[in-house]
């Protein structure tokens, strides 16, 4: 195997804070490779959005490493670090603040393209027509302000300018949560498709499973700025071997009443990451926490090829009868449904919505 | 509502005139405005006389008299003339002043929020030194190292104009800093200039345009008075503060050399108050209906 697109080790943010230091990201690693989508998902405040940050360097990591295309970007000097930038983009969550009001579509997403110095300005409007019809927006958009635009259009436009410098990978910070449902939908199935169409990778925060379950190639759960389990979408669903994930999965809205109380809820709060606990993060909520838990770090240890899970029992848990079906509620799986019944008229590029 | 939340998101929007000229305050305050720089820019053409032309048969007429509607000053000057050069010099003193502090200021308070953990801490504590000197001070000291004149008062409020806008700049600075499209921006690559040139420096120019034309009332009122005081524009120099300063001492026989100034200069700072005021509750998408 080549070696992979993007390869985070160790990857640790703290900030020091009155009163001790919060240890956002506390020794994250994953690697994911081309053309693979790599979900994060987890609570708010685990850190996930900080991990893709740190990915991108737009915030520096405190210790760790991360390499892109094999270079260590870390250690890059600021002009490397600009023309590496090429190879990696990001869309943010909300549509509203991460385009500039005062630029046109048009000279937002030729924006990467002049500061890249790719072609002339003749060029460089071929580019950003093409890129509008990409992502199905027309032409003569261009020359319109954000404000003139939907949530989903906007969001569309920040694909738009991230792929503008053809990138390998994207770095998708909850792309779709701030949209409404059938929006998901269009914008979840835009990326789809521009994976298959372009290669992209993808690193897909998330916090809706079901958008992770149809988006992901392999899932990566993090809890307190460390990943507790990963695996590939599949036997993650089916077969949770960590018991935040199963939390997790089994928190999905259960709306058939015979089901209800079959899975107990996750008591009590998310701890501080002002000061995490010791052992396992995870010990405080854990249904299944011994004494080991609360005095030794669990290991990553692999429990099937490419499932990792950081849990002493990860073997040792029990089976997953009473998680409805494959880990999704009925609403879920008819989102679902509705992601793939929204994919045919994905590819017509459409200037209603 | 998201239509009203979609339009105080346009930059560029059609309307912002529209929306000055509902308030009949700042219409009022507008045409103001554009009258006395009309009445500035035009001064050589429209003043009936020259302005150091003294009659001294003329001297103290009072306003009214024949050929005299403002009347003549000590010197027998055309008081409608002096006041039209005292206009265009109090004007350009203020606009360059502002114009000057302004663009030092800006620049310091974007380097300051930009470089937060460089600049920060010492562009402000400056900033925080130089307000703690009142601008008057600032004129003395100025003043006495240049010798009194116009372009003394411009050094000085000018200096003084620095950290009011470094702060201005550096809070919207800050603010618009933690919007995505910034760290987009960061994202593409590209280098700091153009990140703060063309994403930061548009983004925060409505708090800093507002308070640049309140500034700039300011500024021609405290012009005025170290004028007042002898500091500034030097007879025979027509300037509003001036005028003012020399009319003072006929206050009993001739009020009107110095109180017609004294109301050319309490317009001005009015009109650029209601102004300003007008452009921020304009520019505030928070305060329209």
């Amino acid at each position: 195997m080549s070696a992979p697109l993007l390869e985070v080790e160790g990857l640790a943010r703290h900030w020091a804070v009155k009163g001790g230091t919060v240890r956002a990201v506390d020794g994250v690693s994953f690697a994911l490779g081309r053309g693979e989508t790599l979900a994060l998902v987890g609570e708010s405040g685990c850190g996930k959005s900080t991990t893709a940050r740190l990915a991108l360097r737009l915030i520096e990591p405190t210790a760790g490493r991360v390499r892109i295309d094999g270079t260590d970007i870390t250690g890059l000097s600021g002009g490397a670090m600009r023309r590496m930038r090429r190879q990696a983009q990001i869309i943010f969550q909300d549509p509203y603040a991460s385009l500039n009001p005062r630029l046109t579509v048009g000279e937002a997403i030729a924006e990467p393209l002049i500061v890249h110095g790719i072609g002339d300005a003749a060029s460089r409007a071929a580019r950003v027509r093409e890129l509008l019809g990409l992502v199905g927006l027309a032409a003569w958009q261009a020359g319109r302000f954000p404000h003139e635009f939907s949530g989903g259009q906007r969001q569309r436009i920040g694909i738009a300018r991230a792929l503008a410098v053809q990138p390998a990978l994207i770095i998708c910070d909850e792309p779709v949560s701030a949209l409404d449902v059938s929006i998901q939908a269009q914008v979840v199935n835009l990326l789809k498709d521009l994976q298959a169409r372009l290669g992209l990778a993808y690193l897909f925060i998330a916090h809706d499973l079901a958008v992770v379950k149809h988006m992901a190639d392999r899932v990566a759960v993090m809890y307190l700025g460390r990943i507790m389990e990963v695996a590939d979408k599949r036997s993650l669903f089916a077969n949770p071997r960590h018991p935040y994930t199963r939390a997790l999965l089994s928190a999905i809205p259960q709306p058939d009443p015979r089901r209800r109380g079959m899975v107990k809820p996750l008591g009590g709060d998310v701890p501080s990451p002002l000061n995490p606990p010791p052992g396992c993060r995870f010990h405080t909520r854990c249904p299944h926490a011994e004494a080991i838990c609360r005095e030794v770090e669990p290991p990553d240890v692999e429990v099937a090829p490419g499932h990792r899970s950081a849990c002493h029992f990860a073997a040792a848990l029990p089976p997953v009868e009473a998680l409805a079906g494959e880990g999704l509620s009925p609403i879920a799986a008819r989102r679902l449904a509705l992601f793939a019944e929204r994919k045919p008229t994905q590819s017509a590029p459409s200037t209603l919505t | 509502m998201s239509a009203t939340t979609a339009e105080a998101e346009a930059p560029r929007r059609p309307g912002l005139l529209a929306r000055l000229l509902r308030d009949p305050a700042a219409a009022g305050a507008l045409i103001f405005t554009l009258l006395l720089l009309a009445a500035a820019a035009l001064a050589p053409w429209l003043a009936p006389t020259d302005p150091l032309d003294n009659n001294l048969a003329l001297s103290m007429q009072p306003p009214g008299s024949p050929g005299l509607p403002l009347g003549a000053d000590a010197q027998g000057r055309d008081m409608v003339t002096r006041m039209l050069f005292g206009l265009r010099a109090s004007l350009l003193m203020g606009f360059s002043a502002t114009l000057a502090g302004g663009v030092v200021g800006v620049l310091l308070g974007f380097l300051a929020a930009f470089y937060q953990r460089w600049l920060d801490g010492p562009i402000m504590r400056l900033m925080d030194m130089m307000l703690s000197f009142p601008a008057i001070l600032v004129g003395l000291a100025i003043a006495a190292i240049f010798g009194p004149g116009l372009s003394s008062v411009v050094l000085a409020l000018a200096i003084a104009t620095v950290p009011l806008m470094a702060r201005i700049a550096r809070g919207s600075a800050l603010v618009t800093m933690r919007l995505d499209y910034i760290e987009a921006a960061r994202a593409i690559g590209m280098t700091d200039a153009r990140l703060i040139w063309r994403h930061l420096a548009p983004n925060c120019l409505s708090a800093i345009f507002v308070f640049t034309t309140l500034r700039f009332g300011q500024v021609i009122l405290l012009g005025s008075a170290l004028s007042f005081l002898g500091l500034g524009a030097q007879p025979p120099t027509a300037e509003l503060g001036a005028m003012a300063s020399e009319g003072r001492n006929f206050l009993f026989f001739a009020p009107h050399i110095a109180v017609i100034p004294c109301i050319g200069i309490f317009a001005i700072v009015l009109a650029f108050n209601l102004l300003g005021d007008a452009l921020r509750d304009a520019l505030d998408p928070r305060l329209r209906f």
